[in-house]
């Protein structure tokens, strides 16, 4: 059974159609790409993975559970996580805090613990505090645990919000565009970054992204949309070559 | 570098409390009774830098909540001779709940319309709910409740100092748990709500629950301090809790910075010392609530963090010159921050 | 709560003060809505300036006992004043503060002239209404029941309509109107068109209170005119405003009209004066959460 079922997902937004009768599967280890041009509908379809938009028809299953009611926050509980195209970190935290908060929603304490200080709250700061500072050495991040996410170069917050999304331990990543502002030194870095986390966490991974050489290298198996459909589906080998693909983008390199 | 901080802040906490201890002692009973006025509005400040400072969502109702508070301890402690310290549990119980009811609806709303929705209720206590002829068992009618000087553990609190160390104790408890909050994943949960609530849910935070517990807490605040209000006061009558109230709290609590607990503290030593001090001066107490505005509209324009947190700000600044520390410790207070809209 | 015997034969009288106060509501509400429209900024002391101006109007015609037209217009010319004193001096300043700092301004200036009102003139004093007409009226053949609508509430609706009217025909027609409909939708663009927006924007205020004064002024002998009742008069703009979902003035009217009405039926049934208190609450609500969802892009937050 796949991780992520998509089947015949249609999005509609007042008269626009943004997806249409979208079907995909994404298995478990796979590093999987979504690719389109622009207004193809790949945010639209993250927004519904992710609960934040609801499908006007079709299924979507996470895990063998049919996640299509459940609120964002529930499903990033059952292990969907993401990061976001247009840098969702919250900007007047440290870095550390930012890392911290994934923990933080899982915890067991709750308000009284907090506000009395008992044991188990300050054993779950440091808990949540090491686990943070284990991702930033992770993702060669150390060192930067007390400044304010606001304060850092694009491509070092980019980091810093797939570090807080992995520190959710997710089962499935959405990765938004994550190549988007970063040079080519940064982006051959995430290229080599990716299949190592999926080594050592065991994360599957659902990437969207414009630079068709890093989906090209990174992906096992790649969905090309366009005007909200599914136009091919195949490994990097395949859709290269596809004529509709190559149509679709007109112009635009494909690798 | 943090060190100095946290320190110099222990310093200005133990200094507080001493002096809030000893210089009362040094008063006469009319003072003492202000000063445990000022003591439990503190806690009502405090409700309102929960709400606002924390969670970003203005609120012109909080005395309103401190009403429900207060009438409740009122009509069940005087009207029907309940315990008060009963009486005072369901008070604040009672406050809670409301303050989950209003913030059902507040959940949807931007923080300017939030603020009109505040406004709403507030007037709708004080021209319905509240008035005689509504719900007189709850709000007395036309009869203000009377309500006696309970006993603590045995010892009497009818004497002024006794009952102000009593509500300095009260404000010191909570300032204590509001500030452990704030320090822990409470306050990071609810700071990063601010930040982006759609990121917040992304891992895993359920941003209704925290906003509905966020505005329980502080209403259920509000009703503490209206209930020991009545007990301070020993009478209850709604024009005290009125909306114009609610807004000059509000305003204050603005002025000296909405992020900070010790603005709470200020912010209630205003309140009370204000007026009083016009007292003592040609111009008339009646006068006070125009000098808040004024002050406020200027405040706005140069220190729109509030006057505390500028103050500590200042202070910080002036040890990172001599010591090389550059990190920013408290989550930075501006009323920018507070006045995130979420369109 | 006392229930009154229901009182039938009464309805018509009351809708009539219904309609009048209904009447009231829209201009102040105009005013608002364009204040917002124009400025980006929920003006919470649009009450106070309506209060402040109808009580020059009291000084001047109740007081020193000059024609009570007179103190109309010293009530336009001080809220126009005033208006553009608050835009220019403190909203202008904070040009690129986000909106709810120019709101919480607003309160603070709710505040001042709420105290400095009630200090010149006492806040629960009773005071004798501004009676611009006489209070006299007519009988209205056919109507079941003894229907008299006194001169100054047809005086009231003929003027709130009448000026519901000015305002759209001003908006439409106008050079300065035009302008303002085009700083209300896109300040950056209208300023690029050749607007001069901060002039715009200083009549908006200047006209907003100059309606509000109005508002204020026929509303004295509808309610207690006190300073505290007058100001608050910004909540039942407001819910009207929000009927009208911020933007259309037409339905701001109709929903000022329908709140006046709300707010009067109930006392015909109870006699409880603030029965009337639990439909603006109940429309707030529901308007809040049933047109203002999130995401509402009709809305301009500046």
């Amino acid at each position: 059974m796949s991780l992520l079922e998509v089947d015949g997902v249609s999005v509609r937004f007042g008269g626009v159609r943004a997806l249409t009768n979208v079907t995909f599967h994404v298995n478990r280890g796979e590093i999987f790409g979504l690719v389109g041009p622009n207004g193809a509908g790949k945010t639209t379809l993250f927004n519904a993975v992710t609960g934040v938009v609801r499908p006007t028809s079709g299924r979507i299953s996470f895990d063998d559970h049919e996640i299509g009611h459940l609120k964002p926050h529930r499903r990033a509980r059952l292990g969907i996580g993401r990061t976001f195209q247009n840098l969702q970190l919250f900007g007047a935290m440290t870095v550390l805090e930012n890392l911290m908060l994934p923990v933080d929603a899982f915890a067991r304490r709750g308000l009284l613990s907090d506000a009395f200080r008992l044991p188990m709250a300050s054993f779950e700061e440091k808990r949540a505090s090491e686990r943070a500072r284990a991702m930033l050495h992770f993702l060669k991040l150390d060192g930067i645990e007390g400044l304010r996410a606001n304060d850092l170069p694009v491509g070092m917050q980019r980091r810093v919000e797939l570090a807080r999304a992995l520190c959710l331990r997710p089962k499935l990543l959405l990765l938004d565009e994550p190549a988007s502002g970063l040079d080519a030194r940064e982006t051959a870095e995430l290229a080599e970054a990716l299949p190592q986390i999926r080594e050592r966490f065991g994360t599957t991974m659902l990437l969207v992204d414009h630079d068709m050489a890093l989906v090209m290298r990174v992906c096992d198996h790649i969905t090309v949309l366009d005007f909200g459909e599914v136009i091919c589906s195949g490994p990097p080998s395949v859709v290269q070559a596809d004529e509709r693909v190559i149509r679709a983008y007109l112009g635009e390199e494909v690798a | 570098m943090n060190d100095t901080t946290a320190t110099l802040r222990r310093g200005t906490v133990v200094v507080a409390l001493v002096l809030a201890v000893v210089v009362p002692l040094l008063l006469s009973d009319y003072y003492q009774f202000e000063a445990s006025e000022i003591a439990v509005l503190a806690i009502l400040a405090l409700s309102l830098v929960l709400i606002t400072g924390f969670v970003g969502q203005i609120s012109f109702c909080q005395y309103s909540f401190a009403a429900i508070g207060a009438f409740t301890v009122g009509s069940l402690s005087g009207g029907h001779h309940w315990s008060y310290w009963l009486a005072l549990v369901v008070a604040v119980a009672f406050s809670a709940v409301v303050g989950i009811l209003v913030g059902i609806p507040a959940l949807r709303l931007s923080g300017l319309f939030l603020a009109i929705l505040t406004v709403a209720v507030a007037l709708f206590f004080d021209r319905f709910l509240l008035a005689p002829g509504t719900w007189d068992s709850f709000s007395g009618g036309l009869e203000p409740w009377r309500i006696g000087r309970p006993s603590f553990f045995g010892i009497k609190l009818d004497g002024p100092y006794a009952f102000y160390l009593f509500t300095l104790g009260a404000f010191a408890v909570v300032a204590w748990l509001v500030w452990n909050l704030r320090i822990g994943k409470t306050g990071r949960v609810l700071r990063a709500i601010r930040g982006s609530e759609i990121a917040a849910s992304m891992i895993g935070i359920d941003v209704t629950l925290w906003k509905l517990a966020a505005f329980g807490l502080s209403a259920g605040l509000a009703g503490l301090a209206g209930g020991l209000l009545a007990a301070d006061i020993g009478a209850v009558s709604p024009p005290s809790f009125d909306f114009l109230h609610s807004v000059t709290i509000a305003a204050i609590v603005t002025v000296m910075g909405v992020e900070s607990i010790g603005s709470a503290a200020v912010g209630a030593l205003a309140l009370i010392g204000g007026p009083e001090l016009l007292t003592h001066t040609p111009i008339s107490p009646d006068y006070f609530q125009l000098i808040v505005g004024v002050v406020l509209i200027v405040q706005l324009v140069f220190a729109p963090q509030g006057v505390v947190a500028k103050t500590a700000e200042d202070v910080k600044k002036l040890i990172a010159k001599r010591g090389g520390d550059h990190t920013s410790l408290s989550p930075n207070a501006t009323t920018q921050q507070m006045t995130k809209v979420h369109t | 709560m006392t229930l009154a015997s229901a009182n039938f034969g009464l309805l018509p009288s009351y809708t009539v003060i219904g309609l009048v106060l209904g009447g009231t509501f829209a201009l102040a509400a105009i005013g608002l809505v364009l204040i917002y429209r124009v400025s980006g900024v929920l003006h919470f002391g649009h009450g106070a300036v309506a209060m402040f101006s109808t009580f020059i109007a009291y000084t001047v015609s109740v007081e020193w006992g000059l024609p009570s037209i007179l103190g109309l217009f010293a009530a336009i010319l001080f809220g126009a004043g005033l208006g553009y004193a608050i835009e220019r001096f403190t909203i202008r300043p904070l040009r690129d503060r986000p909106a709810l700092t120019k709101v919480v301004v607003t309160i603070g200036w709710l505040l001042v002239l709420q105290t400095l009102a009630g200090a010149i003139w006492h806040n629960t004093a009773y005071h004798r209404p501004v009676q611009l007409v006489s209070r006299s009226g007519f009988l209205v053949p056919l109507v079941p029941g003894h229907l008299i609508i006194g001169y100054d509430q047809l005086t009231t609706m003929i003027v709130a309509v009448a000026l519901a009217l000015g305002t759209a025909a001003l908006l439409r027609y106008t050079t300065l109107g035009i302008s303002m409909r085009a700083v209300a939708d896109d300040p950056e663009s209208a300023r690029l068109w050749g607007v001069n927006v901060d002039r715009v924007t200083a009549a908006s205020w200047m006209v907003g209170s100059a309606m509000a004064a109005i508002a204020g002024v026929l509303i004295t002998p509808l309610i207690s005119f006190t300073t505290f009742a007058l100001t608050l008069i910004v909540i039942d703009a407001f819910t009207a405003a929000l009927i009208g979902r911020l933007s259309s003035l037409p339905l701001t009217v109709v929903g000022a009209v329908f709140l006046g009405l709300a707010q009067t039926y109930p006392r015909a049934f109870v006699s409880n004066a603030g029965s009337g208190e639990v439909a603006t609450f109940a429309l707030v609500i529901v308007t809040l959460l049933v047109l203002f969802r999130p995401g509402s892009s009709r809305v301009r937050v500046a």
